[in-house]
């Protein structure tokens, strides 16, 4: 029996899926890392007094939002690192610089909303009492915006984890490319989709389970 | 006796609408001053022009000596002589009760987290809350947060206390305890500017009586006076309404 289920196709795909499930950790690691970053910096410049500074941030988040992640793919991988700049970027960085450029959009307006969600009378508050500015945000408000945005930025992260399927068509090995050469070779396709979707939702089930933990034990 | 707060001409502007139409007063060292008036009238925007957290249009206001619109005065360090009590307590909700009153003096005077304590501990048991310092303000009454908000405010060892309708987000029965702390306070002395329409802790307490309306001072006097003899046909009208 347990001899009949490691010959079956299911499992002998495993192998060859897993370099696949790596690639697509690796670039959702690294992606979410970078994109957090400017996500922070983008949704606090969209807070700033300067017009100049939240123009920036606004165009930058409008862009990326209102374009198809597969499209702006294509544009760095070809449009400018190949056609504009003329230098040759492999696909794992590229992969890693759509999805930090992506997420880091969407984060943007997680960290602006959850800024800005916070009641006006806990900043006047903190100033009353003689904080500054910077004391305030980073005593007061952050720690309060940061609970609120565990919730969505969750939620991106998954998101963020299923878009790197995309980065295929620019040849990244993720899971998906792999699945792809396994039933092409095999023609196993079925069993092998099966086994691809199971990887993901390997991740993306314990993922949601901890965020979940973590919300209700935030909720003080 | 000296004054503590001077306010000369004070005009406020939001955008076009002018809030403040020339405001002068002087609030004398250990005095309770009681503004009265109409919602709208401008009294939260007078007060917190007191502690800048609203920008002066136009006009000078005077803190112990040190003009707040000069712009070599240090905002922060003059705040910390003015504490601040809010209508909706504004207590930090991610922070317990000891920690709310510990953290400025812990990051603006720079005292260390024991010394903060000891700052501390006293005040809430001055302000009857000394079981609840580890308790977090979701657990408070409204009555008990302004309490605690009262104690947050004078850990900074104000010399002033700017009060906005500090008891008119509590439940009646809970009033009484936040005035009885107040009054406390205006018995050992401290310098007192309280938006209220509280008329017994203005004639018990209050040195004067205020009446704002459209932004300007309209009279002002003893309470008795104001409250039993006013003047101004305003003032008349208006404490017909609340009576
Ligand atoms: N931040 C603000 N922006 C624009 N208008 C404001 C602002 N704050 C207060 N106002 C206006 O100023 C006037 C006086 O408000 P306020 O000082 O709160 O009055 P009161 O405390 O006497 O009820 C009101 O007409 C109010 O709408
Ligand atoms: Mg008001």
């Amino acid at each position: 029996m347990i001899e009949a289920l490691m010959e079956s196709a299911y499992i002998k795909s495993l192998p060859f899926l897993w370099e696949g499930l790596q690639v697509t950790i690796a670039i959702t690691a690294l992606g979410l890392l970078f994109g957090t970053i400017i996500g922070a910096m983008a949704g606090l410049g969209k807070l700033s007094k300067s017009k100049i500074i939240r123009g920036i941030w606004t165009v930058y988040v409008e862009i990326i939002r209102g374009t198809p992640i597969l499209a702006q793919a294509l544009f760095i991988y070809f449009g400018i690192s190949e056609d504009l700049i003329g230098i040759n970027l492999d696909a794992f960085t590229t992969g890693v610089i759509a999805i930090a450029i992506n997420a880091g959009a969407y984060i943007a307006e997680i960290v602006r909303g959850a800024v800005y969600s916070i009641d006006k009378g806990q900043h006047e508050a903190g100033r009353s009492l003689g904080l500054s500015k910077r004391q305030t945000m980073r005593y007061i408000i952050w720690p309060q915006a940061f609970k609120r945005m565990i919730p969505p930025l969750g939620n991106q992260f998954v998101i963020s984890l299923k878009d790197t399927s995309i980065l295929s068509v620019i040849a990244v090995h993720d899971l998906v490319y792999k699945g792809k050469q396994y039933y092409n070779a095999t023609v196993e396709v079925f069993e092998t989709l099966v086994m691809v979707c199971l990887l993901y939702l390997c991740i993306t089930i314990p993922l949601a389970i901890i965020l979940r933990r973590l919300e209700r034990k935030l909720d003080v | 006796m000296y004054n503590m707060i001077s306010v000369k001409d004070l005009h406020k502007y939001f955008g076009d609408l002018e809030v403040l139409k020339g405001i002068d007063a002087e609030i004398k060292e250990q005095e309770v001053v009681c503004v009265i008036g109409p919602s709208g009238s401008g009294k939260s925007t007078f007060l917190r022009c007191l502690n800048l957290l609203e920008e002066v249009t136009y006009g000078s206001v005077t803190i112990d000596g040190e003009e707040l619109t000069d712009r070599n005065t240090n905002i922060n360090e003059l705040r910390t002589k003015v504490g601040m009590v809010f209508q909706h307590f504004n207590l930090f909700p991610h922070k317990s009760v000891l920690e709310n009153i510990t953290l400025a003096p812990q990051k603006v005077k720079g005292l260390s987290a024991q010394e903060a304590r000891d700052v501390a501990l006293p005040l809430l048991d001055k302000v009857g809350l000394s079981d609840k310092a580890d308790a977090y303000p979701q657990s408070l009454s409204g009555g008990q947060k302004q309490r605690v908000a009262i104690a947050r405010a004078l850990a900074m060892s104000p010399k002033v206390m700017l009060f906005d309708e500090p008891t008119s987000a509590l439940d009646p029965e809970l009033v009484g305890d936040v005035l009885q702390v107040m009054k406390d306070l205006a018995q050992e002395g401290m310098t007192m500017v309280v938006v209220t329409h509280e008329m017994g802790f203005a004639k018990e307490v209050g040195d004067r009586v205020i009446f704002m309306d459209e932004g300007i001072i309209q009279e002002e006097g003893d309470p008795e006076q104001i409250f039993d003899n006013p003047q101004n046909p305003r003032t008349q009208s208006f404490l017909s309404k609340i009576l």
